[in-house]
């Protein structure tokens, strides 16, 4: 389990309210400029009677890397499938580099690696080489073979028999796949689900060159860190619709960050409420929580007003809170989950 | 265009690379033929003029092109959408039909060099001597016949998962080589079997090579019911390959 709230972590609850986070994060994101990469509107898709995505509204600029975060089932590989055309939208409409996601896969403008459950999503019975060789052909423009290389950092795997490769490595040959077609725009559902810590770590170091090379990313991930840590702005997915949006830090500072708790015997609410940094005071008998957006000033505050407490307790509200508190998720699923 | 030539040569490649599959298509005509040979005499006249000899070998061309055109449709496509990697396919620049269609193709272009090492094998070992003309005449007229082997592997492919695949092959090879009378001369079977055979593309593939050789000249029953199995599998092909296209799976 991976600690996102950098502070002493205790069984307290961080429930703030979402439609208030939702609202404070969506002002900001409307203020990006620039030419579009992708556009939804009011998408629908339904599998059957369930309702995958319910009019959702997306919008990414070119050169942005934007994470779509959400718990499993939230409708971000179904979002992916219809930004290439492999999904129709039953409404709505979806635009991509200002044109159809099926005019711009065959331009060869967008690259994309999906999930693919167990297999390796590779041919068989082929060296990564000439795999990676003949993706190259397939494009018009293709980036330069030992670019490509490069760029995902595979040089020592391209003499392996493509199933002789670990669910780590072959994802790091699905990236070279992905960008082999030198796209401006590259769609990643889940890119780092079968790889340990370290070739994580190295995989979005690697991506994060690659988009600060003017390319616009789109990745899906269940992983919190990830997208807090990578993307510039983050979209967070529940049940088909989007219920934030923004840069990970917003989104942390949408749901008040800290929680400040004591025991104090006479609680004055109406002091407590003055303190620099509070946002909102609940008293239940003894036990008092601050919600404050500066906790550190909140206490020093709190020391100076001489009210007497014991047993003080910082709670963090990391992303995960937020997820939690946007989603309505209890068990926000960031375990390193190995394959 | 160059594109598609690239996945050609990729596909064909890699067929021909893969020592299970070369074993298997390669294989089992040649086995057979070596084993069934002496069931008769070779030299025993078994349909019009056609000696035993002759016979066997044509059929084994015709098994070895369902063969090749079963386990390079059936399985390898079959584990390909299951791996995710026909999926990739789908959102590179080449148009969604070139998968099948290099499919299709991929398996023609390996069932030729098997119907030539077929017939190598019964030069050398069958005693098999036929004119120039009938080799060539031969050779064209089977391989041109297996197109719709080579769909209905393509199809099959549509159809079975990874791991049904394997049965779901090894059946298709037996029922349409055994009851299209490709193991045992048709005039030999009981008329019901005989019934059966007339059903089933590997019959008419195969009499199209023994009418040529037999001087019966073009078999036009043959003909029309390998381009009736031709077009019906591809339609049912196209049809499959739209499903899975509306679902996002192709």
């Amino acid at each position: 389990m991976v600690d996102l709230s950098e502070t002493h972590r205790t069984d307290s609850k961080v429930r703030p309210s979402a439609g208030r986070a939702s609202s404070v994060v969506r002002a900001r994101s409307e203020v990006v400029g620039g030419d579009p990469a992708l556009r939804f509107d009011g998408v629908v898709r339904r599998y059957g009677d369930h309702v995958a995505l319910d009019h959702l509204d997306l919008a990414v600029v070119q050169g942005e890397t934007v994470a779509l975060l959400g718990p499993n089932g939230a409708g971000k590989s179904t979002t992916i499938s219809l930004l290439l055309g492999l999904l129709r939208p039953h409404a709505g409409s979806v635009e991509v580099l200002g044109t159809s996601p099926r005019q711009a896969v065959s331009q060869g403008r967008v690259g994309a690696m999906l999930q693919t459950g167990s297999g390796s999503g590779l041919p068989s019975g082929v060296r990564v080489g000439s795999a990676l060789q003949l993706v190259r052909r397939l494009y018009r423009r293709p980036a330069p073979f030992d670019l490509t290389v490069e760029r995902a950092g595979i040089g020592a795997l391209l003499g392996r028999p493509t199933h002789r490769l670990s669910g780590g490595q072959a994802q790091q040959v699905r990236f070279a796949v992905a960008i082999a077609g030198d796209p401006e725009l590259v769609f990643l559902d889940e890119p780092t689900a079968a790889m340990d810590v370290e070739s994580r770590r190295s995989f979005w170091r690697m991506m994060r060159q690659f988009g600060e090379e003017g390319r616009t990313i789109l990745f899906a991930t269940h992983h919190l860190q990830e997208a807090d840590q990578v993307a510039d702005r983050v979209v967070v997915v529940n049940r088909g619709r989007v219920v934030a949006n923004g840069p990970g830090a917003t989104l942390k500072a949408a749901v008040a960050t800290r929680q400040v708790c004591f025991v104090s015997r006479r609680p004055d609410e109406h002091l407590l409420d003055r303190l620099e940094g509070v946002t909102d005071v609940t008293v239940r008998g003894t036990g008092v929580t601050l919600d404050s957006l500066d906790a550190d000033a909140t206490i020093r505050a709190l020391v100076r007003s001489n009210v007497e407490f014991s047993g003080l307790e910082v709670t963090g509200a990391g992303l995960e809170e937020a997820f939690v508190a946007l989603t309505g998720c209890d068990a926000a699923p960031d375990q390193g989950r190995a394959p | 265009m160059s594109a598609l030539v690239a996945f050609e040569r990729f596909e064909v490649a890699r067929l021909l690379r893969s020592w299970k599959f070369l074993a298997i298509t390669v294989g089992f005509p040649v086995v057979f033929y070596m084993l069934f040979l002496n069931d008769h005499s070779p030299g025993k006249v078994v349909d019009g003029t056609v000696t035993w000899r002759v016979y066997l070998m044509v059929s084994m061309c015709s098994f070895g092109a369902l063969v090749a055109a079963l386990n390079a449709g059936g399985s390898r496509l079959s584990t390909e959408r299951s791996s995710g990697w026909a999926r990739q396919l789908r959102v590179t620049p080449i148009p969604a039909w070139s998968y099948v269609a290099t499919k299709v193709t991929a398996s023609m272009v390996v069932i030729l060099p098997v119907l030539v090492l077929v017939e190598l094998v019964g030069m050398a070992f069958g005693g098999v001597s036929l004119g120039v003309a009938s080799w060539f005449e031969l050779t064209g007229l089977l391989w041109v016949s297996a197109i719709p082997f080579a769909i209905l592997g393509v199809f099959v492919g549509f159809m079975v998962t990874a791991e049904t695949a394997y049965p779901v092959v090894t059946a298709l090879m037996f029922v349409l080589g055994y009851f299209g009378g490709l193991f045992n001369p048709v005039g030999h079977m009981s008329p019901s079997l005989q019934t059966a055979a007339r059903i089933l593309p590997s019959f008419h593939q195969a009499s199209l090579g023994l009418a040529v050789l037999d001087h019966r000249g073009l078999g036009i029953e043959d003909a029309l019911v390998l381009v009736a199995y031709a077009a019906l599998l591809g339609l049912a092909v196209v049809w499959k390959h739209r499903v899975e296209e509306s679902r996002g799976l192709a």
